[in-house]
C-alpha cells in the first residue's frame, strides 16, 4: 500500500463522478502512414532468389531458406517422405556433425531447424547481427550437403511414428486430416497421413533421392530480414550460394478439389467437446485474383475475427465455445474455406445451425458501409502487425513469391482493403460461400451428437 | 489465461568438442531509453518510446494473479479476466473489444500467478483512445448477470478445449504445481472446478474487482511509436482522478523447504503414450541463483546443444525432444512468488520412468558435482541472451511491456530490463554448481508421470 491514507479523501469527487451520463471515447487522431521498409531483391546465376529487408531495432536477424518443395513432391506411398528427408537434413552434413551445427547455431544466438510442409521446405535460424554471415554458411551446408548418417535413420523414423501416434488422436488433427481426404481425394493434398508400415520402410536411398530431386537453387529463396551489414551478406550469399545446383525448376501442382457435401463424423466416445471443420473448396480463388481480397473480407465480417458475426454469437452470446474462428486456407494451386470450433457436445447442431444460418444472412443481406468499415480497419491494422516482426515479415515475403505476386501487392494491400464494397462481398459470399456445399467435419461422441448431426446432412462415418 | 509453456527447443552439447566458428564479438550492452513515473494514486507508469513501427502497445498490468484468489472461487482470477471486456460505466459488454478491433488493433488478457494483465496493440494514432478505454475499465465495471453466464460457459469451453477433452490436457503446466506445492496458494487449480466457477456471483466481481483492481495495485506500459510529454498529460488526465483502495495484507504465498522426493501419477484415457515431468524449486526470482538457474536450463535442457537432448534424444533416443521452462506461464521475469523449474517430456511404453529418470540424474550430477567450463558457461549466456531479446521482441511488441510492466510491477524498478545482461554476466562456475547442488537435489523435486489407459 503506498501513501494511501492521505490519498482517499482527495479521490472522493472522482467516485461521485459515476452518476453522470456517459463519456464518450475520444476520437481517434489523424492516422500515420505505414510503408513497408525497401526490399532488395536479386537473384543468382543459377535461378536461386534473394530477398533482404533491413527492419527494426533489435540486433538479431532471421535467416531462411524456402526451398518449393514438400509433401506436395510425395507419391501416394511416400507419405512424410518429405519431412523424415528434412529431419534427416538435420543430422550432419559432409563436414559438420550434428552436435556442431547445433553447437554453433547456438554460439550464434540461434537454433537452426530444417521444418518441410506441404509446398515447401524451410531451413533457417534466428541469430545476432553479428554472426550473420556465418549464419548463412551453416545453412548452405545443410541444404546442399548432407551426409543422411544411417546410424540416425531409426532414431528419425521412430520420432516420426511418435508423432503420427499423437496426431492420430488429436481431435484438432484428426478433423483437419479428414476434411483434406474429403476436398483432395487422391492427390498429395489429400493424403495427411502416412501408415506406420509405410514410415517403417523408408530407406536411406528413398531420403538422398528425394532431396537430390527436389533440392536446388532454382526452387529456392533466401530471405534476410532484421540487422544485418548489407555488403557483406551480399557478398556471403553469393559464396555460399554460387555453386549449388539449379536442380527442378518449381512444379506448379495439378489440384482438382472435389466438392462433396455431408456431415463427416469420426466417433469419440465419451467427448466434452465436438471438434468441428465446416468447410468448402473456393473454387478458383487464388491470392492476388480479383475475388482474393473481397473473399477475406468477407471471411473477416463472417467468422474471421473476434467480432465477427459468428464469434459474437458462439462465444460472446451463447457461451458455446472459446475460440471458433473461420479461415481462408490457401495452398498452392487450392484453397478452402472454413468455420473452425471446438463447441460443448450438446450444443453441437446449435452451433452449426448458427453457422449456417449467418452465412445466409450475409449472402441475403448487404452489409452496411459502417460494418464493412470496421472490418476493413481491422484487416489494415493487422497488416501493420504482421509486418512488425522479423518472422512474420519472412512469411510475407515467401507468400508473395509462392504465388507469384509482386512487391506492389503489398504496397496496394490496404488500399485494396479499403476498395471492397458491400456489393463485392455480397458477390463472392454468394459465389463461394454456399451452405448447399459444405462438408461438415465433427470428431465427438456420437451416442451424444448423432441425432443433432441428423438436419445437416447423410452422416458418413 | 496464456499458457506459454516456454518450449525449450532442443538439443545438445558436447563440451569437449571443439568448434569451428569463432565466438562472435561482444555487442553493444543492451540499454532501453525508458521513463518511469508514479501517479499521486499509486498507478506506476512505464514508456518506451521506438519509433519503429507507426504502432503503440498499450498495457495494463494488476497486481492479483491466480495465486491469491479467494479459496472457494478458484478459477476466480482468471473468469475475471474475462468480465474485464464485458462493459463499464462508459462502455457495453463488447464494446471494448469493438473499439480496439474496429479501429485496427487487437487487445489480449492473461491470468498468470502474480499478476492479470491486458493489452492493446494499436495504430498509434488511436493512443488516447484506448488510454481513455483503459483508464474507464479501471474505474469501474457494469457487468450484467447475462454477460456473467455466458463468459462462464466460454470459460468452461477454455477448459475443455485445452484440457478435459485432448490427450495430456494440463500436463505439467496446471497439474504439476497441484502436486508440487503445499500452500494451498501455490497448489491449487488456477483454472478452476466447475462448482467453484458456477459459483461466482456478481457480488464477488464487486469485490474483487474493487480491492484488487486499483491504480496503486497496477502498472501501465506504453511502448511504440508516441510523444511522451503529450501520452503523460493523457495518463495523467484519463488515469490520474481514479482514486486508490486500502490493500489487504499480501498473503504468505511462500513453500517450505522440500526435504522428500513426491511423486504423483496420472491417468490419461486419451494418451497414447506415457509422459513424465520433474520439478524442482526454483530458487526466489531475482536472486543470484535464480540467474545461475537460467544458465543451468541453457546447459542442460533448452536447444538442441544441451546436455539432455545430446544424450537422452540423440544418443539414447528415447524422445523427440525435451520441455523445459523456470515459469510455465511466462518468462523467467514475470513471476514473483514462487516458482518451478519443470523438465518434460514424452516416452514409449516400452522404456520405464526410472530409466529416463537415471539418464536425467547422470546429467544432472555432473552439474552438482563439477563446475562447468568456460565455453559451456560462454555458449550458454549467449544462449540467454538471445533468448532474452526474443522475450523483448515476442509478440509483436507486446513482449516489452511485459518485461516492463512485470519490473515495475514486482519492484517498482522497471530499469531492471537494462541489468538483466549483466545479471547473467556475473554468474560464475562456482554458484552453477552451487544452485545445482543445493536446488536440484532429488529431495527438492516432484515427479509427475502421465499414466495411458482407462481411469
Amino acid at each position: 500500500m503506498r501513501r494511501l491514507p492521505m490519498m482517499v479523501a482527495l479521490y472522493a469527487t472522482a467516485a461521485l463522478a459515476q452518476a453522470v451520463p456517459k463519456e464518450t471515447p475520444p476520437t481517434p487522431g489523424p492516422p500515420t502512414n505505414f510503408s513497408l521498409p525497401e526490399i532488395r531483391r536479386f537473384a543468382l546465376p543459377n535461378g536461386m532468389r534473394v530477398r533482404l529487408m533491413q527492419y527494426g531495432n533489435t540486433p538479431k536477424v532471421a535467416i531462411r531458406l524456402v526451398t518449393q518443395t514438400g509433401n506436395i513432391d510425395e507419391s501416394a506411398d511416400r507419405v512424410w517422405l518429405a519431412n523424415l528427408t528434412g529431419d534427416m537434413m538435420q543430422q550432419g552434413t559432409t563436414t559438420r556433425s550434428a552436435e556442431e551445427i547445433a553447437r554453433q547455431a547456438a554460439l550464434m544466438g540461434g537454433t537452426l531447424s530444417v521444418n518441410a510442409g506441404m509446398n515447401e521446405t524451410w531451413i533457417g535460424t534466428d541469430v545476432f547481427t553479428e554472426s550473420a554471415t556465418n549464419a548463412v554458411a551453416l545453412i548452405a551446408d545443410v541444404a546442399r550437403n548432407p551426409r543422411f548418417p544411417e546410424s540416425e535413420m531409426a532414431r528419425i523414423k521412430t520420432d516420426a511414428l511418435r508423432k503420427l501416434s499423437f496426431e492420430s488422436s488429436d481431435p484438432q488433427s484428426l478433423t483437419d486430416a479428414k476434411l483434406r481426404q474429403v476436398f483432395y481425394p487422391n492427390q498429395p493434398y489429400g493424403r495427411p497421413f502416412p501408415t506406420p508400415e509405410m514410415l517403417q520402410g523408408y530407406t536411406l536411398d528413398q531420403i538422398r533421392q528425394f532431396h537430390d530431386r527436389n533440392f536446388g537453387a532454382a526452387r529456392s529463396r533466401l530471405y534476410v530480414v532484421g540487422r544485418f551489414d548489407q555488403a557483406a551478406i551480399e557478398s556471403a550469399i553469393r559464396r555460399e550460394f554460387a555453386g549449388w545446383k539449379a536442380g527442378p525448376p518449381p512444379a506448379v501442382p495439378v489440384v482438382s478439389p472435389a466438392s462433396r457435401p455431408g456431415v463427416y463424423l469420426i466417433d469419440r466416445p465419451g467427448a466434452v467437446q465436438s471438434t468441428m471443420l465446416i468447410a468448402l473448396p473456393v473454387i478458383g480463388v487464388v491470392p492476388g485474383s480479383p475475388d482474393y481480397r473481397p473473399l477475406v473480407v468477407a471471411n473477416a465480417v463472417l467468422g474471421g475475427s473476434f467480432m465477427s458475426r459468428i464469434t459474437s454469437i458462439l462465444r460472446e452470446q451463447k457461451g458455446y465455445a472459446y475460440s471458433p474462428v473461420s479461415y481462408v486456407q490457401m495452398m498452392l494451386g487450392t484453397g478452402y474455406w472454413a468455420e473452425d470450433a471446438d463447441v460443448t457436445t450438446n450444443v453441437t447442431g446449435a452451433s452449426i445451425r448458427v453457422v449456417i444460418d449467418e452465412i445466409d444472412t450475409l449472402r441475403a443481406q448487404p452489409i452496411t458501409a459502417d460494418e464493412l468499415r470496421g472490418f476493413q480497419n481491422f484487416l489494415a491494422g493487422i497488416f501493420v502487425l504482421f509486418n512488425s516482426s522479423r518472422d512474420s515479415i519472412t512469411v510475407q515475403l515467401s507468400s508473395l513469391d509462392l504465388y507469384g505476386l509482386g512487391a506492389d501487392y503489398l504496397r496496394d494491400y490496404v488500399k485494396s482493403i479499403y476498395a471492397v464494397t458491400p456489393a463485392d462481398l455480397q458477390r463472392v459470399m454468394q459465389k463461394y460461400i454456399d451452405p448447399a456445399r459444405l462438408a461438415i467435419v465433427v470428431v465427438g461422441d456420437k451416442k451424444a451428437i448423432a441425432e443433432q448431426l441428423k438436419p445437416f446432412g447423410t452422416i458418413v462415418e | 489465461m496464456r499458457r506459454a509453456i516456454v518450449s525449450a527447443i532442443a538439443v545438445v552439447i558436447c563440451a569437449a568438442c571443439a568448434t569451428t566458428t569463432p565466438a562472435p564479438k561482444a555487442a553493444p550492452a543492451f540499454s532501453v531509453p525508458l521513463e518511469y513515473h508514479t501517479l499521486p494514486n499509486g498507478l506506476r507508469v512505464v514508456l518506451w518510446r521506438d519509433q519503429t513501427s507507426p504502432r503503440v502497445t498499450v498495457a495494463v498490468y494488476y497486481g492479483v494473479g491466480f495465486r491469491v484468489e479467494p479459496k472457494n472461487r478458484t478459477g476466480f482470477a482468471h473468469l475475471f479476466e474475462h468480465l474485464m471486456f464485458q462493459g463499464s460505466h462508459n462502455l457495453g459488454k463488447g464494446e471494448f473489444m469493438k473499439l480496439v478491433r474496429l479501429n485496427g488493433g487487437v487487445a489480449g488478457g492473461s491470468t498468470a500467478f502474480d499478476f492479470t494483465h491486458y493489452h492493446e496493440i494499436v495504430p498509434s494514432n488511436m493512443l488516447r483512445t484506448i488510454l481513455w478505454a483503459e483508464a474507464d475499465r479501471m474505474k469501474g465495471l457494469d457487468i450484467t448477470e447475462d454477460a456473467l453466464t455466458s463468459q462462464k460457459g466460454v470459460v468452461s469451453n477454455e477448459i475443455r478445449v485445452n484440457v478435459l477433452n485432448r490427450a495430456y490436457g494440463g500436463f505439467p503446466w496446471l497439474d504439476m504445481p497441484q502436486a508440487a506445492n503445499v500452500n494451498w496458494y501455490n497448489a491449487h487449480n488456477f483454472y478452476g472446478d466447475f462448482a467453484d466457477l458456477e459459483a461466482a456471483s456478481l457480488e464477488d466481481v464487486h469485490k474483487f474487482f474493487k480491492t484488487y483492481y486499483a491504480p496503486n495495485n497496477a502498472s501501465l506500459a506504453i511502448v511504440g511509436d508516441f510523444d511522451p510529454a503529450q501520452t503523460m498529460s493523457w495518463v495523467n488526465q484519463y488515469f490520474g482522478v481514479i482514486p486508490p483502495q486500502p490493500q489487504p495484507p499480501r498473503a504468505d504465498v511462500s513453500e517450505p523447504r522440500q526435504e522428500q522426493e513426491r511423486r504423483r501419477s496420472k491417468i490419461d484415457d486419451k494418451a497414447t503414450r506415457p509422459a513424465i515431468a520433474i520439478a524442482y524449486h526454483a530458487p526466489e526470482p531475482e536472486s543470484d541463483a535464480y540467474y545461475a538457474l537460467a544458465l543451468i536450463n541453457q546447459i542442460l535442457a533448452a536447444g538442441k546443444d544441451s546436455w539432455l537432448y545430446e544424450d537422452i534424444v540423440r544418443k539414447r533416443g528415447l524422445t523427440a525432444g525435451i520441455d523445459a521452462t523456470m515459469n510455465s506461464y511466462g518468462t523467467m521475469f514475470d513471476i514473483k512468488g514462487p516458482t518451478l523449474y519443470t523438465i518434460s517430456l514424452f516416452h514409449d511404453a516400452n522404456r520405464s520412468p526410472e530409466e529416463i529418470l537415471t539418464a536425467i540424474d547422470q546429467n544432472i550430477e555432473r552439474l552438482r558435482t563439477q563446475p562447468v567450463d568456460a565455453a559451456t558457461l560462454d555458449r550458454a549466456r549467449v544462449k540467454m541472451r538471445s533468448m532474452f531479446y526474443n522475450d523483448l521482441d515476442a509478440d509483436y511488441g507486446f513482449g516489452r511491456a511485459n518485461l516492463l510492466e512485470a519490473f515495475a510491477l514486482f519492484y517498482d524498478d522497471p530499469s531492471r530490463i537494462n541489468r538483466v545482461e549483466s545479471r547473467f554476466a556475473a554468474v560464475t562456475p562456482e554458484l552453477i554448481r552451487k544452485t545445482a547442488e543445493e536446488y536440484l537435489r532429488p529431495s527438492n523435486r516432484t515427479i509427475l508421470t502421465i499414466v495411458p489407459g482407462r481411469k
